[in-house]
Order: C-alpha cells, then sequence, then structure tokens
C-alpha cells in the first residue's frame, strides 16, 4: 500500500462512500478508511433467514446483548439478525454525566449504518435553512434551497428514490421513482384526513431509497421487508450496494478497512493538512496516510472526535476548534410520540407484500401560523396494518378455534402515527473527549453531555395529542397513545458537532463544507448541520457530500488546494 | 438442506430467476443451528413440569389438520428460552407459577394440574386468563407459555414452511387484496 493518495475519505458509511465515488470519478486517486471489518453481501446478508434458523427464533442473544451490546441493543435493528453490524459497547466506550444519558449507536464495517439504516430521505426547504436567522437561534445557514437542489437532484437520481409527488413548498418533491401504493386502509385515511383537516394534515407515500423497477444494475425490491439485515438483490440505497462499487469501477478507489483513524496531521508550512494518523485495527500499530485533500466523513461524533483528538501546537484544542464551537450544538431528533387505533374500514382487505415503510405526515405545526407552545415542528412516519399470528399472545382464548383464527384470520386495520420532531442547536449539548477514557486501540473516547430542552419535550407532548386527534377524526376506535422517554442519540440522528457558517468566529465549515482552519479538510457528514430540521437527514448529507466534493475538486484544479 | 427445498421455501421460484448464493448459505448454516437445537434434551424443566407445560402448549395450539404445539418442539423451544435467555428472576417466577397451578387444582379435587378432567382444565385456563396481568403465580405462568407457545409455533420451520407457507420474494406490494377469513 502506497502512503501517498490525491484524496483521503475517512468512513466508508452514506457520506464517505458518496465522497469515494465522487473524487475516483473525477479521476482522484483515493484512499478510503474504514474502522471496521469488510462487508461480503454472498455472506453477511441475512435477510432471508428466517426465525427458525436462529436459536432463539430472533427474540435475540440475551445474554450477549447485556455484555456486549448494551447500548447498541437498544436500537430495534440490533437484533438476533443484525447485531453483527452494530459495534461491541466494550471496545468502543464514551461516557455521559450521572442521570444524562446519551445513546450513541454506531456500525463500524464497510457500508457502516447504510446497511442499517431507515432509508426515508426528504428534502429541506427555506422554511429549515431561514429558521435560525429568523429566530435567532444558533447560527444562519450560509446556504438554501436553491443551492442545494440540484444536488439534491444529483443523488436521487443515482439512489433511487420512491416517492409521491405533492407539491407541499415546505417539503419540496424530489427525482421520484414510482412509489409503491397506499394500502386500502390508508388511502382511506387520505382520503378522511385531507377533508377533516382542509389538506393540512396530509397522509403521503413513505419517500424511500429502495427502488421500485431495475435502476443502475440493481434489482426492484422484491419486499420481504428486512432491509435492516442486507440485501441481495441491491434494492435499497447503500454505499455497499451502490456508491462504493461505483467507486470501485474507476480504478482509482483503494479501500482499506481495519483502519481506525485517531487524528489529523497539522502542517504549519502550508497550513493545511498534510495527512492522517491511524490506527490497525489488528495490529494496533500506528501508521500515517498522505494526501492533497482529506474528507472526514466518519459520522458525526466520530469525525469530530477525530478532530478534537488532531492537536497540535497551534490548534491545541483539536483542528477546526478555533471558533470554540467544535463538539458544540449536538442535536438528535426526538420520537417517540403518537398514537395507534384500530380503523374501521376495509375489513375486507388486505397485503400481499411487506412494505419496509409505509406513510409519512409532513409537519404541519409552524408552517403557517405559529404554535404558543414551541419553535419547529414535526412529522409522522406510521402505517396501517393487520397483525396475523403476532396478535395470538395478546388474544383471549386458546385450543382449536383460536388456532384457526390465527392462521386464517388477520387482526384489525392498525394505523400508528409516531412523530419525529426537530431539536434545537444549543451551545451546552456538547462532545469533548474524556482525559480518562480510551477505546480498544488506544484512542481517546467521548464524554457526551446532551438533554433534551422543554422545547423538544412540549413537541412530543403534541404529537400525542394531533396523533389522537387524526385517529378519531377516522373514527379509529381502541385509541393508545404512546409518549417514550428515549435518551437522545437514539433517533440515530445526531449532527451539529461542526457546524457549518459563514463567520470562522462562530462556526467550524464555511459554506462548502471546508473546515476553516484547513482548507483541505471537509467534514460532510452530520457534524455540520447547523440545524436539524425535522426530516430523515441522509440524503442531505449526501447531496452535501456530493456538492463540496465539486468545489474541492474545482479549486484542485485552479491549483487553490 | 436440499436445493428443491430451498427454492419452495423462499418461494424464489414464483419471482426470481436465480436462488441467491448469500441465502443459500444462509439456510444451510441455520439448518445446522436448528439440528443442534433439536438435540438439546430438557435442561430446565424435571419430567413433572414438562407433562404440565406440554398439556398447557398442546391445550393453546392443539394438534389439528395441522400440526400442534407439541408436534413442532415448542416445549423444548420453551425449555430452552427458560435455561438460556430468561434471568434467574423470570425463570423462578415460571416455575413458582407451575407450582401454583397444582396448588390451585388441588383445590379443585386433583392433586395436579395435569390430571384434572379435559373440561375442568379448561375452565381453569379461562379463569386465569380473565384476571388481569400477573407478573407471578399461576396466571403468570399460564401468560408467559400462551405467549411462548404462540411464538415458538408460529416461528418453528414445518409451521412457517408449510402451514404460513412464509414467502421472501414477492413480484411487488398490493395494498388491496380481496379478503376473507379461513376459520
Amino acid at each position: 500500500m502506497p502512503d501517498t493518495y490525491d484524496a483521503i475519505v475517512v468512513g466508508s458509511g452514506i457520506s464517505g462512500g458518496w465522497a469515494a465515488k465522487e473524487l475516483t470519478e473525477h479521476g482522484l486517486k483515493t484512499i478510503v478508511l474504514e474502522a471496521g471489518r469488510p462487508i461480503d453481501p454472498a455472506v453477511d446478508y441475512v435477510e432471508h433467514v428466517m426465525p427458525f434458523q436462529k436459536r432463539y427464533r430472533g427474540m435475540g442473544n440475551r445474554n450477549q446483548q447485556e455484555r456486549y451490546q448494551q447500548v447498541q441493543s437498544q436500537c430495534g435493528a440490533c437484533d438476533e439478525y443484525a447485531s453483527k453490524f452494530f459495534v461491541n459497547d466494550l471496545d468502543n466506550p464514551y461516557s455521559t454525566p450521572e442521570g444524562k444519558p446519551f445513546s450513541w449507536i454506531r456500525g463500524r464495517q464497510v457500508g457502516g449504518k447504510s446497511i442499517m439504516w431507515g432509508r426515508c430521505v426528504f428534502r429541506w426547504s427555506d422554511l429549515d435553512y431561514e429558521a435560525n436567522a429568523k429566530e435567532g437561534v444558533g447560527v444562519d445557514w450560509p446556504i438554501r434551497y436553491k443551492d442545494m437542489a440540484p444536488w439534491w437532484s444529483y443523488v436521487e437520481k443515482f439512489v433511487g428514490v420512491q416517492g409521491r409527488r405533492e407539491g407541499l413548498a415546505h417539503l419540496p418533491d424530489g427525482e421520484f421513482l414510482q412509489p409503491w401504493p397506499l394500502n386500502a386502509a390508508e388511502q382511506k385515511a387520505r382520503d378522511v384526513l385531507l377533508t377533516k383537516f382542509n389538506g393540512e394534515r396530509l397522509v403521503t407515500n413513505m419517500r424511500l431509497a429502495v427502488i421500485t423497477e431495475n435502476h443502475l444494475g440493481r434489482q426492484k425490491c422484491h419486499l420481504c421487508g428486512n432491509c435492516y439485515r442486507g440485501c441481495v438483490t441491491l434494492s435499497y440505497f447503500s454505499s455497499l450496494n451502490s456508491t462504493l462499487p461505483a467507486a470501485k469501477k474507476t480504478g482509482n478507489l483503494t479501500l482499506r478497512p481495519f483502519s481506525v483513524v485517531h487524528s489529523v496531521i497539522y502542517d504549519p508550512k502550508t497550513k493545511k493538512a498534510s495527512g492522517v494518523r491511524v490506527v490497525d485495527g489488528n495490529t494496533k500499530e500506528m501508521f500515517e496516510v498522505k494526501a492533497k485533500v482529506i474528507f472526514v466523513c466518519a459520522a458525526a461524533l466520530e469525525s469530530t472526535r477525530i478532530m478534537l483528538n488532531s492537536i497540535s501546537p497551534e490548534f491545541p484544542t483539536g483542528l477546526g476548534n478555533s471558533s470554540g464551537e467544535l463538539g458544540h450544538n449536538l442535536m438528535d431528533h426526538i420520537m417517540g410520540g403518537g398514537a395507534t387505533g384500530e380503523l374501521p374500514w376495509a375489513k375486507d382487505r388486505r397485503e400481499v407484500g411487506r412494505r419496509p415503510d409505509a406513510i409519512y405526515v409532513p409537519r404541519f405545526r409552524n408552517v403557517k401560523t405559529k404554535h404558543p407552545d414551541f419553535q419547529r415542528g414535526y412529522g409522522f412516519e406510521g402505517r396501517a396494518e393487520r397483525a396475523g399470528w403476532e396478535r395470538g399472545s395478546h388474544m383471549p382464548g386458546f385450543g382449536a378455534s383460536f388456532k384457526k383464527s390465527l392462521i386464517g384470520d388477520l387482526g384489525p386495520w392498525e394505523m400508528t402515527f409516531d412523530g419525529f420532531g426537530e431539536m434545537l442547536p444549543r451551545h451546552e449539548n456538547y462532545i469533548a473527549i474524556d482525559p480518562h477514557l480510551v477505546d480498544a486501540w488506544g484512542i481517546p473516547a467521548l464524554r457526551i453531555n446532551c438533554a433534551y430542552s422543554s422545547n423538544e419535550l412540549k413537541m412530543q407532548d403534541d404529537m400525542v395529542v394531533t396523533a389522537t386527534e387524526m385517529l378519531e377524526a377516522m373514527g379509529a376506535t381502541n385509541i393508545r397513545t404512546f409518549k417514550e422517554n428515549n435518551a437522545p442519540g437514539l433517533v440515530i440522528h445526531e449532527t451539529g458537532t461542526a457546524r457549518m457558517g459563514r463567520d470562522p468566529k462562530t462556526s467550524v465549515v464555511n459554506m462548502h463544507n471546508q473546515v476553516w482552519d484547513a482548507p483541505n479538510v471537509f467534514m460532510t457528514d452530520g457534524a455540520c448541520m447547523a440545524s436539524n430540521a425535522n426530516q430523515n437527514p441522509s440524503i442531505t448529507y449526501m447531496a452535501m457530500t456530493a456538492r463540496a466534493v465539486d468545489y474541492a475538486v474545482g479549486q484542485m484544479k485552479k491549483r487553490e488546494l | 438442506m436440499r436445493r428443491r427445498e430451498a427454492v419452495r421455501f423462499l418461494g424464489a421460484a414464483l419471482a426470481l430467476p436465480f436462488l441467491p448464493s448469500g441465502a443459500e448459505a444462509a439456510i444451510e448454516f441455520g439448518k445446522q443451528l436448528h439440528r443442534r437445537l433439536d438435540d438439546v434434551p430438557f435442561r430446565t424443566l424435571n419430567p413433572d413440569q414438562q407433562r404440565l407445560v406440554t398439556q398447557i402448549a398442546e391445550m393453546i395450539i392443539p394438534e389439528t389438520d395441522t400440526p400442534g404445539a407439541k408436534s413442532v418442539k415448542v416445549p423444548q423451544f420453551i425449555d430452552l428460552i427458560l435455561t438460556e435467555w430468561s434471568s434467574d428472576d423470570e425463570r423462578k417466577a415460571f416455575l413458582d407459577g407451575l407450582k401454583d397451578l397444582d396448588v390451585q387444582a388441588m383445590a379443585m379435587g386433583s392433586p395436579r394440574f395435569v390430571e384434572l378432567a379435559e373440561t375442568k382444565r379448561g375452565e381453569f385456563l379461562t379463569g386465569l386468563e380473565a384476571k388481569r396481568p400477573q407478573k407471578e403465580g399461576a396466571a403468570h405462568a399460564f401468560a408467559r407459555i400462551k405467549s411462548l407457545t404462540v411464538y415458538g409455533y408460529f416461528t418453528s420451520e414445518p409451521v412457517q414452511v408449510d402451514v404460513l407457507k412464509t414467502q421472501m420474494f414477492f413480484n411487488g406490494y398490493d395494498g388491496n387484496v380481496p379478503f376473507t377469513p379461513r376459520v
């Protein structure tokens, strides 16, 4: 392996995969440094493994999880089938203050969390980009919808996004493939709510990075319903299924697994970064890799940790930290507010095929009118479905007719609305290096200090109210509300710890994701977010990464980098 | 597993021109695990408890024109969960609950639950189910057996393959398919 490249990409997940594809397609010799192991889809993908093929039938290896994955197994996807895609908590420690938990869910392997991600993809609008400035929260985004729109289009066309065009100003349409239809119960829900809420609360098809037709060499989805475990037909987007193969095809890609990046090396003579320090994941020996340009795409908190560990006489508190904002303004989303109820219709209809995700209700709070209790808003993910045998443990009775009903009948259509709300950036939510803690590779680990504030908690209260209102408007019965007390982090949309801004005194990266302190270092994952909107964020990281590579390559051609 | 079975099991012939090599490897691996599970002797439930759990499981899901709980080895699954999966407290609550089933059977005129007349056993379990969810005692044990029986039965290979005919490949999604219950 040579030790000098045109470009280094740290991380091979959603953002790193895009950086690799774009850099290599521009002709740059690029090395991707991935902390975890390689993944072979033919062996490691397990979406068709049946419950009887697992020792605990999918109930999870509880002893193993309690020992090695206490944090990771808080995420539902870290189950008996897919726990191998999540880190070992003992090897990857972090600390939190007493009484202030944070659930840091991580995937360290080629493909990163893009293997298990939720695949919901939404654009932002200027309602989101302008909010900080209008409300005096955090710093103003130096970009707007018009800066991002072409890049969303660019990545959506490659990713393959199914969605329904709705023409909403605050949730712009993208480059959509034909979506799966709503099911009979959801279609009726859409019709009823359109009338009852005057179009304000809209049940629409989930916008999803799962292809409904063959797309760029990948096969259309076969509806097994287990996307988080991999996909042998490559039907959902992941870096492993899509961007990394594209990068490989150029001949310019070197992919090095088991490469745990420790820090970025700063060269005071050139006032740029010269490369990265890497710990070999197996031998634990440290080595250096050099390049002209470095994309730090290890996921928000890992990327920020690398920068905080990048200490030099010029940057004693970490590279990128001249503003003092590196590590601060940590955000996630808030979820777990909503309701479920039984719908009175479509009793003679059922589904064939297991859609991995179903419906979305776009944000309706603080869009046209101001809500008295909180800023910003939330959307609902949801679905209507009928339970099969799974309802048996709670269904009264036993015996032959009980059994026959579980085999030959279905439960009522039940509709769930589960809110996902915006969290505001606050300086006091921050990560820092824990002086007493290192990971299994000897790299200083994080102390995470983060809590939801009253704005988020009031929003969660409102999710319960509005979900119930919608179910009542539909004439639903047996309505059960829920309000979960999750630690932040569990939505796995952690962002903001290297925020983008207009002013080097108050932000970490500029409008091109370029670190103010070292212009050849780019941070394009969730770390750069100046606010978090309420939409699922990954497609935005993809678009920002492609946009930043375009800028970096342009600057290199002009010899500015 | 023979390849023909694998194809049928995945429903692959319906939708896809190939059987993914990864899936086949995964199935073979799973079969090995499954064979191991079949060979596991009871490790927590003693013979009396086995008889009791087996009888209740079979009352919940009896053999009809399709297999019952006993023939798809639900009692062995419950023993596995008690032995390897449950916490010490959970295991104790379950086993104490089994004891309580016999204690309460005594009041109905039999030294053991398994020796009650069939109609009496049915009335007894219906009575337990009518109680609020309990954390201990006979009602707790019955609720646990019921939930593990339903889960263990419907996730077993014979039921997944031959009764539910679980499919992994669909040609498309249809959410508006006419449905008439078969009950």
